[in-house]
């Protein structure tokens, strides 16, 4: 078979400042990146783009929406391009890019860096020694309710009346009590996004995952990330204490990180 | 090489899956390159996650019900 030489082009992570290109090209330098390609590090004045030589084979417009489909490609990929970053995350401030970011050629991510240098540095300056973390909060519906029938002392006794009353009444009971349990969830999940918000510099809350994406029967109330200082355990602590609090509520909290900062360098103002 | 915080890992690796792809997908910088992910093909991402989530899901809820940190 003949071959062309394989078109290439340039799959960028996220961008680090001038202090932590040096670091950055030694963590970037031990390990591969998306596609298991070598990572490197294009700098342009005081700005370095950690980017990859892919192959448009497998990264093309063409090929990309259907690689993303396939659940293994998928995983592997999004874990390589978290995995870079992360390695540059304990030493310095870095920049996520999205996913799928890619140049043709290598001279057009400097070019890119010239374009885009006061946004990025911004973004630089306001994550400088800083990390994401995740809080999701989830609600068990049952346990809601039962917690609220123990605090009412509110038994399924016996109303009186003749059956179809008793239906009548356990149905206005049971409504009521939903109507409850979903404003205790709500309140409860709201004051603690404060008391979490008050322990971080910044905060962001996104659309709660649906079931068929969280992949479980609780449902979510809370999907929020927090901005915090590298090593402040605050936040942590705050979480578990929420969740100690409230666990006999049904409501369970999850922590996850420390992320680089993804949820704090768009270009909307995180709330 | 300091380090800072320690990472969750094993179990949690399996769990933050979602986690993970909500954010190399749907946050991060928006630069327009040679090549950029379209909102379609973002979307795309979720059905094929559906798959992936049969063996997490499992996983989530043992660590719900485990004491988890």
């Amino acid at each position: 078979m003949i071959s062309a030489p394989a078109r290439t082009g340039w799959y960028v992570y996220g961008v680090v400042g001038e202090s932590a290109a040096a670091s950055a090209e030694t963590q970037a330098m031990t390990r591969s990146g998306v596609g298991s390609h070598g990572v490197r590090v294009i700098r342009a004045g005081n700005l370095a783009a950690l980017a990859s030589e892919v192959p448009l084979d497998d990264f093309g417009d063409d090929v990309l929406p259907e690689r993303l489909n396939d659940p293994d490609w998928l995983e592997r990929n999004a874990r390589a391009h978290d995995d870079v970053l992360e390695a540059v995350l304990d030493d310095a401030s870095v920049v996520p890019f999205r996913f799928g970011t890619i140049y043709l050629d290598r001279s057009e991510v400097g070019t890119m860096l010239d374009d885009r240098r006061d946004e990025l540095e911004r973004a630089l300056e306001r994550i400088e020694g800083r990390v994401e973390l995740g809080v999701k909060a989830f609600a068990d519906r049952s346990r809601v309710e039962e917690s609220l029938r123990n605090r009412s002392g509110d038994d399924a006794g016996d109303e009186g009346g003749g059956a179809g009353t008793a239906y009548l009444l356990r149905r206005q009971r049971e409504r009521r009590l939903e109507a409850e349990a979903e404003a205790l969830s709500t309140e409860i999940v709201a004051r603690a996004h404060e008391a979490l918000r008050s322990v971080a510099d910044a905060a962001r809350v996104n659309r709660p995952q649906p079931p068929e994406l969280s992949g479980r029967s609780d449902r979510m109330l809370l999907n929020a990330s927090y901005l915090v200082a590298r090593g402040d355990g605050r936040l942590s602590a705050e979480v578990r204490r929420l969740a100690d609090e409230h666990r006999d509520h049904g409501i369970t909290f999850e922590v996850t990180g420390p992320w680089p900062a993804y949820n704090f360098v768009g270009a909307e103002e995180p709330e | 090489m300091s380090v800072i915080e320690p990472r969750p890992r094993p179990l949690e690796e399996q769990i933050t899956l979602i986690e993970l792809v909500d954010r190399v997908l749907n946050a991060g910088v928006v630069v327009h390159g040679d090549i950029t992910l379209a909102v379609a093909d973002v979307d795309l991402v979720y059905v094929g996650l559906r798959v992936l989530l049969a063996s997490a899901s499992t996983l989530d809820r043992l660590a719900a019900t485990g004491d988890s940190k």
